[in-house]
């Protein structure tokens, strides 16, 4: 025990305020080689990396999510009390490094005077100095030295200045801790206080007086602690009359007293703030009119960029998986294994695949407003709209998200601090139509909307695909509308942000933003995609007893009897075998249920194969109307030979029993309705399961989804037939 | 009889006024952890388009607040 602890990768953490450019210095240190885990306890995820000293030794570089305080008000803060209250912790860090904004000095003090007082070592890393030394700030880095008992470094993240100093500095306190003495403390606790801490060091055996008032204060939620613990703790605020919210306060105010008198004497301003272009910008950006406007206008914009520019990408994957696929083939032979391996396996990759281009683009948008400080103004023009649906300002950033992929989006709640309005965000992001349902849409939209202009202008084609994105929006709202009623929690809200100033984007913080994201995708969803993919191949392979054999000697008979050539026969052979297969008796024995929707069964095991994927349902109609294999890639976004077929061959196919077409614009606009509406990924299940803690509400999200998806395209179709 | 305080929802467009305290003890122990302190001044930059936020300047740094937030924050008058 003792030598795998010596043994240990050392930990270092970065801690700081939201907006203290902590993530640039991060990004900075640690680059590519950047993880992240799950918290036990908080659904938090925690983002780690390697970092390398001058000597050539490495540590593990942990970066905490900005807070002002150990008292947290979010699920992000309370991971940094959680950790910094617990020396047992798998994250507790050997040494930390405080990044602070120097330009704003005064008030970013607050957490590290508190890391002081728990005795942890620390560096305090006075970042953005360029920024510093433009406006004219004079620092006497000395004195702070002095007056605050640490070593202290000035740097600048986004110039990269004075990083190997920082590095040399930390590889030091890492060798010789050098804590404060155990009996300073930068806040003076009280009498009572004292009282409680001596109470908590006799229960709980904890020496340090500070982290024992903490315990006291989180006590009901802080993840470490047993349920005796807990009970301790309890009765001894009851004891005692501890008021926590009154105690932080206090504490809170008695540190600024402290330590702002430091600041002043060592950091001299220039006479004022100059009046500066946030100032300017915003008076548009957040204007009462303009804002929104301009708001809906970037908006616009992005989808633009993402239709018009991740085509090419997408195709080009769409076809290299293609001609793999056919090498595979043909190196391989046929049989079951080249079917699995192609039908299997590489369309399940493509199907991951293909969607990173856009999800990339989107996300890369994004993270440039985020970067720029645009998203903050979002939050602010949106509190009231968003918290009307039971949401808050920061959920229109998930919003947003969810419509390149749901998964990465619901991760981006975390920085809501309400617990009920988190849910809300995370259960009704997937019903912004995300990427993947776009390619049914159009597909769906080319088959059965004329491409005909309305009042002249729009084409009725896009006006339909703009309202399925309406569409979403709307579910959404409702639906948070209606979660807020239900459920009714009085747990404090908080809109409270800080609108940093307008900056160039850091292109390294986008650029690892966006593979992050990524990352986020293939790797969550994209398993998941894999082994459903797998998982329906074998079902759409394998039938029932000799059903899969008979029904391709029976194909074969009908196609020598109808003088097939080769490519035909091997067409109609895959559609017999495809009709015999476990998945297309699952869709037969599925028709009465979705027939008053206006499908038939081959519709509905294309509904079954979208769990793998949304888009697996043109692919999977493709066979089932029996199109050439020769004719194309349906998912091509174009007008194309292969879209023309099958839409030709959808409308000559009628009910077995009462001979009416399937396919009409109502059995379109209803598939339309039910995509938009229904919960078919399990991959964001599983991340809803993870982010909530619970199956409870993915399954609520699944079934209320489904009920929804059905009830409306139901209606759909009765309004059209 | 008169009020000895206003809030921040009373300030005019560009006005500006002292920081007496903050009413609420959950709002105060986040507020004061952002920085905006009893003694400091607060400005009134603007309020959000649909109403019911508070764009204000808290020495130098800017931040929004909802309705409640701006309101539990006592100023002088």
């Amino acid at each position: 025990m003792m030598s795998k602890e010596a043994d240990r990768m050392l930990r270092v953490a970065l801690v700081g305020n939201p907006n203290s450019g902590k993530s640039t210095v991060f990004n900075l240190l640690t680059g590519l080689r950047q993880q992240t885990g799950n918290f036990p306890g908080v659904t938090v995820e925690i983002k780690t990396g390697r970092m390398r000293f001058p000597s050539g030794k490495e540590a593990t570089l942990i970066d905490f999510p900005g807070t002002y305080s150990l008292y947290p008000t979010s699920s992000d803060e309370k991971l940094v009390t959680a950790v910094m209250s617990n020396p047992e912790d798998a994250f507790f860090p050997d040494a930390l490094v405080y990044i602070a904004d120097v330009t704003h000095l005064e008030r970013h003090l607050l957490l590290l005077t508190q890391i002081i007082d728990l005795h942890l070592p620390v560096i305090l890393a006075l970042n953005m100095s360029d920024t510093a030394q433009e406006m004219g700030i004079k620092v006497n880095t000395a004195k702070l030295m002095d007056q605050l008992g640490i070593p202290i470094v000035s740097i600048s993240g986004r110039k990269e200045d004075n990083i190997q100093k920082l590095l040399s500095e930390v590889e030091k306190i890492l060798k010789t801790p050098t804590r404060t003495a155990d009996n300073v403390f930068f806040y003076k606790l009280s009498d009572s206080q004292k009282q409680i801490a001596d109470a908590v060091r006799h229960n709980l055996g904890i020496e340090n007086p500070y982290r024992a008032l903490l315990l006291v204060h989180h006590g009901d939620w802080l993840p470490f602690l047993h349920k005796q613990q807990r009970e301790v703790l309890r009765t001894i605020a009851e004891t005692k009359d501890f008021q926590s919210l009154r105690a932080q306060v206090d504490e809170t105010l008695d540190r600024y007293d402290r330590f702002v008198p430091i600041v002043r004497d060592a950091i001299q301003h220039p006479p004022a703030f100059p009046s500066t272009a946030t100032d300017r910008l915003d008076a548009v950006l957040t204007h009462r009119l303009w804002g929104p406007f301009i708001f809906a206008a970037v908006m616009l914009l992005i989808f633009q960029a993402i239709f018009d520019w991740s085509g090419y990408p997408m195709d080009a994957i769409e076809s290299g998986f293609g001609i793999l696929s056919e090498g595979v083939q043909s190196i391989l032979g046929e049989g079951w294994f080249t079917e699995l391996l192609t039908d299997g396996i590489l369309a399940g990759l493509s199907g991951i695949l293909v969607f990173v281009p856009q999800i990339a683009l989107l996300f890369l948008l994004i993270a440039i407003l985020e970067e720029v400080g645009y998203m903050a103004r979002v939050v602010f023009m949106f509190d009231k709209t968003m918290r009307r649906f039971g949401m808050n300002g920061r959920s229109v950033i998930s919003l947003i998200s969810g419509s390149a992929c749901a998964v990465p989006a619901i991760m981006s709640s975390r920085t809501i601090g309400n617990w009920q309005e988190r849910l809300i965000t995370v259960m009704v992001t997937p019903f912004i139509s995300c990427s993947a349902r776009i390619p049914v849409y159009l597909v769906l939209i080319g088959l059965a909307v004329p491409a005909v202009k309305v009042g002249g202008v729009l084409s009725a084609q896009t006006l339909v695909f703009g309202s399925m994105y309406a569409l979403g929006v709307i579910a959404a709202l409702l639906s948070g509308w209606a979660m807020k009623k239900w459920l009714r929690t009085r747990e404090p809200s908080f809109l409270a942000i800080e609108l940093p100033e307008y900056r160039m984007p850091h292109w390294k913080n986008v650029w690892l933003s966006v593979w992050e994201k990524v990352v986020a995708f293939v790797a969550g969803a994209g398993k998941i995609i894999l082994v459903v993919s797998i998982v329906l191949w074998a079902l759409s392979r394998f039938g029932p007893g000799n059903a899969i054999l008979e029904a391709t000697q029976q194909a074969h008979k009908e196609a020598v009897e109808m003088q097939l050539d080769s490519n035909q026969t091997g067409d109609l052979v895959q559609q017999r075998r495809l009709e015999a297969s476990f998945a297309g008796k699952m869709g037969k024995s599925f028709e009465p249920v979705i027939r008053p929707l206006g499908y038939d069964w081959k519709i509905g095991i294309a509904l079954l194969t979208s769990f793998a994927a949304r888009e697996v349902f043109t692919g999977t109609l493709a066979v089932l109307y029996n199109m050439g294999s020769e004719e194309g890639d349906i998912n091509n976004r174009d007008e194309n030979a292969a879209k023309a077929t099958l839409r030709s061959k959808m409308k000559t196919e009628t009910f077995s029993d009462t001979g009416q077409p399937v396919y009409s614009l109502a059995t379109a606009l209803s598939l339309l309705v039910f995509y938009a509406l229904a919960m078919q990924c399990f991959s964001t299940l599983a991340v809803v399961r993870r982010e909530t803690g619970s199956w409870k509400w993915a399954a609520l999200q699944f079934f209320a989804m489904s009920l929804l998806a059905y009830f409306g395209a139901w209606t759909v179709y009765q309004i059209f037939s | 009889m008169q009020r000895r305080y206003r809030t921040i929802p009373d300030l005019k467009i560009n006005e500006s006024a002292c920081t007496i305290s903050i009413s609420d003890a959950a709002l105060a122990c986040k507020l004061t952890a952002m920085g905006v302190l009893p003694g400091t001044r607060i400005e009134m930059v603007r309020t959000s388009p649909f109403g019911n936020a508070y764009y204000v300047k808290v020495d130098g740094i800017r931040i929004a607040l909802r309705e409640e937030e701006a309101a539990s924050i006592l100023l002088e008058v």
